[in-house]
């Protein structure tokens, strides 16, 4: 039968050696000769696939499972182009399609390459891209051998382009050959081209595959899913995390229209997964909160049943916190002892005798993502065995709550994943479909698609982080920093990134820093939201230096250029690119103000690494104080990039929502449980709000890296604005979001 | 419940349902039309946008009763093959991102450019109230325009010298 060559750790460790700097670098595997010896398969492929990954129908469609889910930012059509890069098939040929995480648990490495391979990103990871070439180039050679071997020729006369294969006046198609090419296996892996003769990857700017499906309304989201005798729920949890169910009345709505049954959602009752699970994220953010379910057959039965029911809750503990001030305050009682624990110290920050000290406090609230898809899923429990549909961010940790909470042995849990309506973090940690599993668990048999509220999902969040820093300065006599101290104190997911490797502690050009962290833990949920904590540590530090720029007098663009120093040239070039298509320097009218901020995500502390990002923001304030963000002039360095339009709709997509972000969003604590539920309390910027936005790619370094972009604009937009507002205003702004500032002025 | 028939997309339907069900869930869960999507259930964010009687309606906050004897035209509905020019320019200039809202965009702005085929921006940002979580407005305005007929469009909105 089929012999796949590629053995994933063989061919990892293979490439290891001929690569050399295979960890920042593609271009060394092309410049090798030869390439990776034939390996018995590990992981054959099954009927006509060439491998798992890649199967080519006769009619020559090109289908690529794909490890990552779809979540908007093109993840899944760059893997395929990875693929198609090297499989020299034609663009137009090739389809997507989600793995089955299960035959990774039966055949481990099947799919599993590179950091988080199961989550919605990294398509262009250092490992994962270069192994999902080899996929491509190792099929290309067995489809070539395979026409070789019906032509009579050697297969190095063979030519393989756009979905054909060629021998002279010969031709057939892949698909014509596929089921012959499945059984081949090369005695030598083949290797890759060279990036100067990629005509997909750098060259050509395809769409998402899925956008056909999306604008005729037949792409399939998790909401969307449909199956024989599927039944609907709705459902409540808690309103204060961390509360219980007291009692619920049942009897009160069993009569109502199309009612099938009402079932608690009890924590103690997940059963735990039989094997040691390997999930990606761990599983302590996935747990139940205490709620109930109704079930009924139409959603909308179910859900006014659920209105209806009349429920008692015990709200624990959170009820404590009435009030985000009462919250506030508390952080800035913390913040105000400095006696976090020092996470950098270098040089001595009380050696200083600075002629200016610069302080400041900032605070960032608890967000919602707010994706449009409220959060749902379908499961059906039947004879030991469960079956899931999910729109997961990461298959991985969906697969492990999957059987974690049904128990159930691994084989006999399938995750289908579907369509996506927006991550953004949210869709990571797998609480979500647990809530699932619990209720299905209960009405075993058919189908049950649980779906959350708009207010449910608001209010049952894994929010951003509440976030306290204060900071310290220094200042010489010339106004630059001498020491810098600064806390940040974090209520919930605790990352440092951007804070801890902020470029001004870290680049050496301030002698004495102390950073430290203290925590203020609460009964709220947190998790990921996009660009986690960075998202906040970039608002507090270059609000800060901007705050630094102010009180020496200087010029805020020549104050970070100065303090950038010899730093890795590309934060120069960025910082530069970008002001000066802002027009930076340019008289501006009463009530405009321009800001400048920039950083680094994941790896604002090494040189040639991550994203670097730079924004100006242009806004107008209105004399009664009204705020309109007019223009973002966005510069970046990712090394390279993949996929030109991919890469710009990241950013400008994440542009509009640090602009939310920064501008709008505040979730309110009220005897704890969150306040706001939908859209009208919690406002969405719209088309009307929109600034023109500009994306600059004259910064690109041209580095061999292609570093991830999702997250990194979502860092200095805010920070931008604020500081745009204070050249327009003369008015700080310390806090998010902006629109409850008063900032009128005149 | 009530039996009610419905015209979507130029076919008769007709359905054993509560009246006060709204339009959304009809489509939905009663027919299986699942491209009409929810996102908030009060009028919010226009996710469930669909023509009644060739007007653009959220049809979350419609009752399916109202819709009885009207015309109603749903995204799967929109163009026979997919190829309404704005749901072409939203492949070609990879206007969605995860795509859930987009639907209801595409149904409001064939609404807009039915009641008024050449607006200009300004016009578009009025007409357009849409949420879109992801952020695709800049290129939503764009494929608008260029539908429009302003072959600038591209260039000036969707992603600066991209
Ligand atoms: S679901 Fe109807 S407007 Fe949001
Ligand atoms: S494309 Fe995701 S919400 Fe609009």
């Amino acid at each position: 039968m089929s012999d796949v060559v590629l053995n994933r750790r063989r061919f990892l460790v293979s490439s290891g050696l001929f690569a050399g700097g295979m960890a920042l670098s593609l271009s060394p595997l092309a410049a090798v000769p030869g390439g990776v010896a034939a390996q018995p398969a590990k992981v054959p492929g099954e009927g006509d696939e060439l491998d798992p990954w890649i199967v080519i129908r006769p009619d020559n469609r090109v289908i690529v499972r794909v490890p990552c889910p779809e979540i908007g930012n093109g993840a899944a059509t760059q893997t395929a182009m990875n693929v198609a890069e090297e499989l020299q098939c034609a663009w137009e040929q090739v389809e997507v399609e989600f793995c089955d995480f299960t035959r990774e648990w039966r055949q481990p490495g099947t799919y599993a390459v590179g950091l988080q391979p199961f989550f919605g990103g990294h398509s262009t990871d250092h490992e994962r891209m270069p192994y999902t070439m080899q996929l491509g180039a190792s099929a290309r050679e067995r489809l070539k051998a395979a026409a070789a071997a019906r032509w009579q020729v050697a297969a190095s006369e063979v030519e393989a382009r756009g979905g054909e294969l060629r021998h002279g006046d010969k031709r057939l198609s892949f698909g014509e050959v596929a089921a012959e090419a499945a059984a081949i296996a090369l005695a030598q892996e083949p290797a890759l081209k060279s990036p100067g003769d990629w005509w997909l990857i750098g060259k050509a700017t395809p769409h998402k595959l899925h956008l056909p499906q999306v604008v005729t309304g037949s792409a399939v989201y998790g909401i969307d899913v449909k199956l024989p005798g599927m039944v609907h729920a709705a459902l409540k949890q808690s309103p204060v995390h961390g509360g219980r169910v007291k009692h619920f009345d049942s009897a009160a709505v069993m009569d109502m229209p199309g009612v099938r049954a009402v079932v608690e959602i009890d924590p103690r009752k997940s059963v735990g997964s039989p094997v040691e699970t390997q999930s990606t994220f761990g599983l302590e953010d996935s747990q139940l909160r205490s709620g109930v379910a109704v079930i009924a057959d139409h959603y909308w039965q179910a859900k006014n049943a659920l209105d209806a029911l009349p429920i008692e809750w015990d709200d624990r503990l959170g009820a404590f916190w009435k009030s985000n001030e009462q919250i506030y305050a508390k952080q800035e009682e913390i913040l105000q002892r400095w006696q976090g624990k020092a996470i950098t110290r270098k040089g001595d920050i009380y050696s200083v005798e600075p002629a200016q000290t610069v302080e400041a406090t900032y605070r960032t609230p608890y967000c919602e993502h707010v994706a449009m898809e409220p959060l749902n899923g379908t499961a059906l429990v039947s004879d030991g065995r469960l079956e899931v549909w999910h729109s997961s961010q990461d298959m991985q940790q969906a697969f492990w709550v999957a059987v974690d909470e049904s128990g159930f042995m691994p084989e006999n849990v399938r995750v289908h994943q579907t369509q996506v309506g927006g991550g953004f973090g949210r869709r990571t940690m797998g609480d979500d479909l647990r809530v699932v599993v619990a209720v299905a668990r209960q009405y075993p048999g058919v189908p049950v698609k649980v779906i959350w509220s708009r207010e449910e999902t608001t209010r049952q969040g894994l929010y951003r982080t509440l976030l306290g820093a204060s900071y310290r300065a220094g200042l010489d006599r010339k106004g630059m920093p001498e020491s810098l101290e600064a806390e940040t104190c974090f209520s919930g997911l605790q990352l440092n990134l951007g804070f801890v490797d902020n470029i001004y502690a870290s680049n050496g050009e301030i002698e004495n820093v102390r950073l430290a962290v203290s925590k203020f833990p609460l009964h709220i949920g947190t998790g990921a939201y996009r660009a986690p904590c960075y998202n906040s540590h970039v608002f507090t530090v270059e609000t800060f230096i901007d705050e630094c720029a102010a009180a020496a007098g200087i010029d805020a663009y020549d104050y970070r250029h100065k303090l950038l120093g010899s730093w890795d040239k590309s934060w120069r070039k960025c910082l530069q690119v970008a002001a000066e298509k802002a027009g930076w320097g340019e008289p501006l009218p009463r009530g405009q103000g321009l800001g400048i901020a920039i950083s680094n995500w994941p790896a604002a502390g090494e040189k040639n690494a991550g994203t670097t990002v730079c924004a100006v923001a242009r806004v107008e304030v209105s004399p009664a104080g009204e705020v309109r963000v007019r223009q973002i002039d966005m510069s970046f360095d990712s090394g390279r990039v993949a996929n030109r339009d991919a890469v710009s709709a990241q950013l400008e997509g994440g542009i509009v929502f640090a602009m939310n972000m920064t501008l709008n969003e505040e979730l309110t604590i009220r005897d704890g449980a969150i306040v706001e539920g939908n859209y009208h309390e919690y406002p969405v910027l719209r088309m009307a709000d929109m600034p023109q936005i500009n994306i600059h790619f004259d910064a690109l370094s041209g580095h061999e890296r292609f570093a991830i972009i999702g997250e990194a604009p979502v860092g200095p937009v805010g920070p931008a604005i604020g500081n745009a507002i204070f050249q327009a205003t003369g008015k700080r702004l310390r806090s998010m979001p902006f629109r409850k500032h008063d900032l009128s002025w005149g | 419940m009530k039996t009610i028939s419905l015209t979507i997309n130029g076919k008769a339907h007709s359905l054993e349902i509560d009246p006060a069900t709204p339009l959304l869930w009809a489509l939905r869960d009663h027919l299986g039309m699942t491209g009409t999507k929810f996102g908030c259930g009060i009028a919010q964010c226009g996710a469930c946008t669909v023509h009644l009687d060739g007007v653009a309606m959220r049809s979350c906050s419609v009752p399916v009763e109202y819709a009885e004897g009207k015309q109603l035209t749903t995204i799967e509905g929109l163009s026979e093959s997919g190829d309404h020019r704005l749901q072409q320019l939203w492949v070609e200039m990879n206007v969605p991102q995860c795509g859930y809202c987009q639907a209801g965009m595409l149904m409001a702005a064939a609404d807009l450019l039915q009641r008024n085929p050449t607006p200009s921006g300004e016009e578009v940002d009025a007409a357009m109230t849409n949420i879109c979580r992801c952020g695709t407005y800049p290129r939503i305005r764009a494929a608008i325009l260029r539908a429009a007929g302003d072959p600038q469009a591209v260039v000036r909105y969707a992603g600066g010298e991209a």
